[in-house]
């Protein structure tokens, strides 16, 4: 059975929790009108991006070792992973609902919103849950490159397993209109589009173990694009 | 103590999951209450995985310091590492197998989900307990230390594929409880919607009876196992299929996703712990290697057992 209230008599540990697993089963509370305001639902889905991003974050940022000068490397990823899907998510936002606008859709505007932000915390805890594996890799696997890759393919493996909740979110809104499915595509180009400079432009996240640890990258000006293709014309050029 | 003993009994006969056991959709096996005997299981494996270090010590005696301290050592240590090397497999898988489990809406609630495993290492850590005395007589008999380390890894293997059978087993049980529960909830739904029905229009009374006549052969025998109230079931639903409900066919649909979440998470599982237990590492304990609690990050599980068969093959 799927709650249709937010759980409110859990206890305060649990509660996050709850409200997780309720996302993950496409409770109706995350995104239609049930009891609780508007403004406190979209406080929940923000927490819960927050909290598991975080988690996920943090172990992300041991790739170095858990020692105290690399202790910051863990908080900075911990602040960024959340900081990287709600930043993506928010310079998406205006060119989405002038989209909407366009289509005369604007009515429906705050509920995709809230579809789409649902699934953004139903995405941070689905990473969350990675987590644990993701230190048994760094336990086992000392390279720096694969360790890259690893979390690339975690992040894929998330995002992909995210499209169910998506789906089923969004399945009010198709049934309204569906257009939605359209706008849906489009929302997902936008997203991808400024994703991949976002992630770019906020390394590191793993922290190669020889430079010194950064929030930013001193270098970290620069186009995620003309980069992979620099990378690619280096690799085909030999 | 007594009890959790035969609380493990009860799982290892499977008369834990058996069908009436289940259908309040949860194992009635707490974890709280396994988890001593496992530890227990699991300290004793690892007594006989160490034997083959002391008697090799003591046998090349003085070849090299320390050699018999070390041994003891560890023994003591993989003692714990054993029921350690369960534990820590599943706090890395427990926790994607409970999300991918919720996004597919099935309706295995945490605590259950909780309660399987542990039946599950329960099993596992049963066989492979059993089996630790053979360990222990070739530990005591070889001298090939690839050979212990492959027939380590036969051991756990076996274990781990029947811990895992059972887990798939009792997984279908549940979800025919829960078939055979939903069917006897709509049966009494529409009886009841019946009993109204009649009540109100006396005319059609005919009919009606005609109906309640079906609804009754239909319904199972009280005190048949629910396995069988589910076979009926499957069989009712197999001549009614169009006169399902939307909510029904979700429903079904979501148990063969869960059910495709609990396969691959198997595999998962055994990677994991295969991948674990190289983590751990060592187990065995190399005679000429120094006691070390653990090595340094190198390699993999499955390299290293490859290195194994090659040098016991003599290549």
């Amino acid at each position: 059975m799927i709650a249709s209230v937010p759980p409110s008599r859990a206890l305060w540990w649990q509660r996050p929790f709850r409200h997780a697993d309720g996302v993950l089963r496409g409770a109706a509370w995350a995104v239609a009108g049930v009891n609780t305001s508007r403004r406190r639902r979209v406080a929940t889905l923000l927490m819960l991006v927050f909290g598991f991003g975080a988690l996920y974050g943090g172990v992300m940022g041991g790739f170095a070792g858990v020692t105290p000068d690399r202790w910051l490397q863990m908080t900075y990823s911990a602040v960024k992973v959340p900081l990287l899907l709600l930043a993506t998510f928010a310079l998406g936002l205006p060119s989405y609902y002038v989209v909407h606008a366009l289509l005369g859709l604007s009515r429906d505007f705050g509920d995709a919103v809230r579809a789409l932000l649902a699934t953004q915390a139903g995405l941070t805890v689905i990473l969350a849950s990675f987590a644990p594996v993701t230190a048994l890799w760094y336990l086992s696997v000392p390279d720096y490159n694969l360790a890259l890759l690893f979390n690339a393919a975690m992040f894929g493996l998330a995002s992909l397993s995210a499209q169910v909740m998506l789906r089923r979110f969004y399945r009010p809104l198709i049934a309204r209109d569906p257009r939605h499915r359209t706008l849906l595509r489009v929302w997902l180009g936008i997203y991808a589009f400024i994703g991949v400079q976002m992630g770019w432009t906020l390394r590191p996240f793993i922290g190669q173990p020889d430079i010194p640890t950064a929030f930013f990258r001193q270098d970290a000006i620069g186009n995620a694009y003309e980069a992979v293709w620099n990378i690619v014309v280096r690799v085909l050029s030999g | 103590m007594a009890s959790r003993w035969q609380l493990l009994d009860h799982v290892l006969r499977g008369e834990a999951t058996r069908g009436d056991q289940l259908v309040t959709g949860e194992l009635s096996v707490g974890a709280r209450q396994l988890a001593p005997v496992l530890v227990a299981l699991g300290g004793l494996y690892g007594l006989c995985m160490g034997s083959f270090g002391i008697i090799r010590a003591y046998s090349t005696e003085g070849m090299r310091d320390g050699a018999v301290t070390d041994a003891w050592l560890q023994v003591a240590a993989t003692t714990v590492k054993v029921p350690l090397l369960f534990l820590a497999t599943l706090v890395v898988t427990l926790p994607s197998l409970y999300v991918f489990n919720a996004l597919v809406g099935s309706s295995l609630k945490a605590r259950s989900v909780l309660r399987l495993l542990i039946a599950m290492l329960g099993v596992t850590l049963a066989v492979l307990a059993s089996l630790g005395p053979i360990v222990a007589f070739f530990g005591v008999s070889t001298t090939s230390y690839s050979f212990m380390i492959l027939l380590n890894v036969a051991c756990f293997g076996v274990a781990g594929v029947l811990g895992l059978a059972f887990l798939l087993r009792t997984l279908h049980r549940l979800a025919l409880a829960q078939d055979a529960q939903d069917m006897q909830r709509r049966l009494d739904a529409s009886r009841k919607a019946n009993a109204e029905h009649e009540s109100m229009a006396d005319e059609v009374v005919e009919t009606e009876a005609a109906d309640t006549e079906t609804e009754d052969k239909d319904e199972p025998d009280a005190s048949s196992a629910p396995e069988l109230r589910a076979v009926k079931a499957a069989a009712k639903r197999g001549t009614n299929v169009g006169r399902e409900s939307p909510l029904q066919l979700i429903g079904e649909r979501t148990d063969g996703r869960a059910k495709a979440v609990f396969r691959i998470w198997v595999v998962v599982f055994g990677l994991v712990g295969a991948q674990m237990s190289w983590v751990l590492r060592p187990f065995v304990g190399s005679p000429d290697l120094p006691f070390a609690l653990f090595r340094e990050r190198e390699s993999n599980f499955f390299e290293s057992v490859a290195g194994a068969i090659a040098r016991l093959l003599g290549a």
